[in-house]
């Protein structure tokens, strides 16, 4: 049996259900990062004044609070250290399987990164092999904008997947 | 004249899948807990901690303190709050408690926690646990159901350390066989090496009985002075001795060890727990530690000084966590078996040891006079240990 949605919330779009950040610069400071994967790249924020490089990327520095940061990037090649692969039970929101993988992306603060895998066929996937950046579009997110009515803010985000060989 | 704390009595519901609201899961928690005390009425108690989690997203419920207290017939005056640490969310109201009637401004507190998980919907609780870790870093990966990041987990153990599926198996045999007399529990059925090692798959090497259920329900305990105590019970006291509460990082990507399998973090909460109850890891004689995986059980175990950084697999298969054993583990049924509602947790694993120290558990570890709780939350973020013990700190 299908099930319809709430009455009362037919055509509004309940953003605390969206699975997906709130990405857009109007309710997200750290919007560049995904500006920056939209062009394929991978970044984060880098202290102007001490240097510190944090992932994921804030407003303030987290070693010295200085608020004078940029985005630098980050590798986009890395090795997988460990992975465990979910083929059944997959919750909602992704696909089987459901590959997790702890990355080496070879420098601070991406020596451990855990992320999802893509693009990977089930059983396929061994330790030591080399991933790379993989990003692909979300759903666009719908937000009022006063008498400009109402726009629809683009999203992307991002997973790695294997190398080719 | 110093005060110090200790826990007078407690109680849980039936943990479950319950057809019960939230709000009738505290009320059962908190009739159980007074049940406990014979002679404490609500209107002795003047503070109220509530520890939950998902009230907000799966009770469509914030501010719940107030609310709380209202169901209860409670009129605090002291304090009236809620706190929210998923998993060590009833530690942490136990931590606050301690300091609250220590510093005399509380006299009696309850603490308690619940969660009410299932929703009409399954899917919706599953989805809502993409919360239960970092949001935009870590949940949307899919990592806010943990089996995955336990799975990953208990590989590293694996490779790093030599441990194999056999030890955690013995884990879950461990915990559903003390589970399986006791009424509250969520599983209450006595589990096999064999059955444990034959059960269907999760996430590799993770199989049905390494992973704990998801729980509705809720506990309660009443924290207060060794002097107010008297006038309530004649059991001897189990004082709140010390306690720790360490978070090193909350994305993954800086979890604090050298791989998954190494806590730096709970090593640290553990010293400091220590330290400040003035006991060493050979006192612990009864611990309630948080099984949400076998794994957990497995490394906990090492990082809070019952075995060598690594002999976690060995201590738990060779049935040094059975009563008879060096320290015997979540003598109740743990996480594993009695079940998780995350804000409960931490009463439940502290009244178990009250019990124990009191010489009325069901699983009773002789001549018990010091024990521990511990909990991790998060996408193993936070650890939280509360160490209990019959005589105060001198």
């Amino acid at each position: 049996m299908s099930v319809t949605g709430i009455p009362i919330l037919d055509n509004l779009y309940p953003a605390t259900m969206d699975m997906w950040p709130i990405e857009a610069k109007e309710f997200n400071r750290s919007w560049p990062f995904y500006e920056n994967l939209k062009q394929g790249r991978f970044t984060t924020t880098k202290c102007k004044d001490c240097g510190n490089v944090s992932y994921p990327p804030r407003v303030i520095c987290p070693q010295c609070y200085s608020e004078n940061l940029e985005f630098t990037d980050l590798p986009k090649k890395g090795k997988v250290v460990v992975f465990s692969e979910e083929v059944k039970g997959v919750p909602l929101g992704f696909e089987s399987p459901l590959i997790h993988a702890v990355v080496d992306l070879g420098v601070d603060p991406v020596k451990r990164l855990l992320t999802r895998i893509i693009n990977c066929p089930a059983g396929t996937l061994k330790r030591g092999d080399e991933v790379q950046l993989a990003v692909f579009d979300i759903p666009a997110m719908p937000i009022e904008k006063g008498r400009a009515g109402t726009i629809m803010a683009e999203r992307v985000f991002f997973a790695f997947e294997p190398v080719k060989k | 004249m110093s005060r110090n704390a200790v826990m007078l009595g407690g109680g849980q519901c039936k943990w479950g899948v319950r057809e019960a609201h939230l709000v009738d899961l505290f009320q059962e928690a908190a009739k159980a807990c007074l049940d406990d005390i014979p002679g404490l009425k609500p209107s002795d108690i003047d503070g109220l901690i509530v520890a939950t989690s998902y009230a907000g997203r799966c009770s469509f419920q914030v501010n719940t303190a107030p609310v709380i207290a209202e169901r209860l017939g409670l009129k605090p005056t002291s304090i009236c709050t809620r706190c929210d640490t998923l998993c060590a969310g009833g530690s942490t109201g136990i931590i606050l408690a301690k300091g609250l009637v220590e510093s005399g401004n509380a006299d009696m507190v309850m603490v308690t926690g619940g969660e009410k998980l299932y929703t009409p919907q399954k899917w919706e609780v599953f989805y809502s646990e993409l919360a239960s870790v970092d949001h935009d870093w870590d949940g949307v990966h899919g990592m806010g159901l943990p089996p995955p990041f336990f799975a990953l987990t208990a590989q590293e153990h694996f490779m790093h350390y030599g441990s194999k599926k056999e030890d955690l198996a013995a884990v879950s045999v461990a915990n559903y066989n003390y589970a399986s007399d006791n009424p509250m529990a969520q599983m209450q059925k006595k589990l096999t090496l064999e059955e444990a090692m034959a059960a269907p798959t999760v996430v590799p090497p993770l199989t049905l009985y390494d992973c704990c259920p998801i729980t509705d329900g809720a506990a309660a305990c009443i924290i207060t002075t060794d002097e107010i105590a008297k006038r309530f019970s004649n059991r001897p006291f189990v004082y709140l001795r010390g306690t720790a509460q360490v978070c090193l990082n909350s994305v993954s990507a800086n979890f604090p060890g050298a791989h998954l399998a190494d806590w730096k973090h709970t090593r640290i909460a553990a010293e400091k727990a220590y330290a400040r109850a003035k006991v060493s890891p050979g006192d612990v004689k009864v611990a309630q530690t948080h099984d949400c995986f076998t794994i957990s059980e497995v490394i906990e175990v090492e990082e809070l000084g019952f075995c060598k950084k690594g002999a976690g697999g060995e201590f738990c298969g060779s049935k040094q966590i059975e009563v008879g054993g060096k320290v015997p583990v979540n003598t109740d049924g743990g996480l594993l078996a009695v079940g998780h509602p995350f804000g409960a947790t931490g009463i439940r694993q502290g009244i178990e040891i009250m019990k124990q120290l009191q010489g009325r558990a069901r699983h009773q570890v002789k001549d018990a006079d010091i024990g521990l709780t511990h909990n991790l939350s998060g996408a193993n973020a936070e650890h939280t240990i509360v160490i209990y013990g019959r005589e105060p700190v001198k």
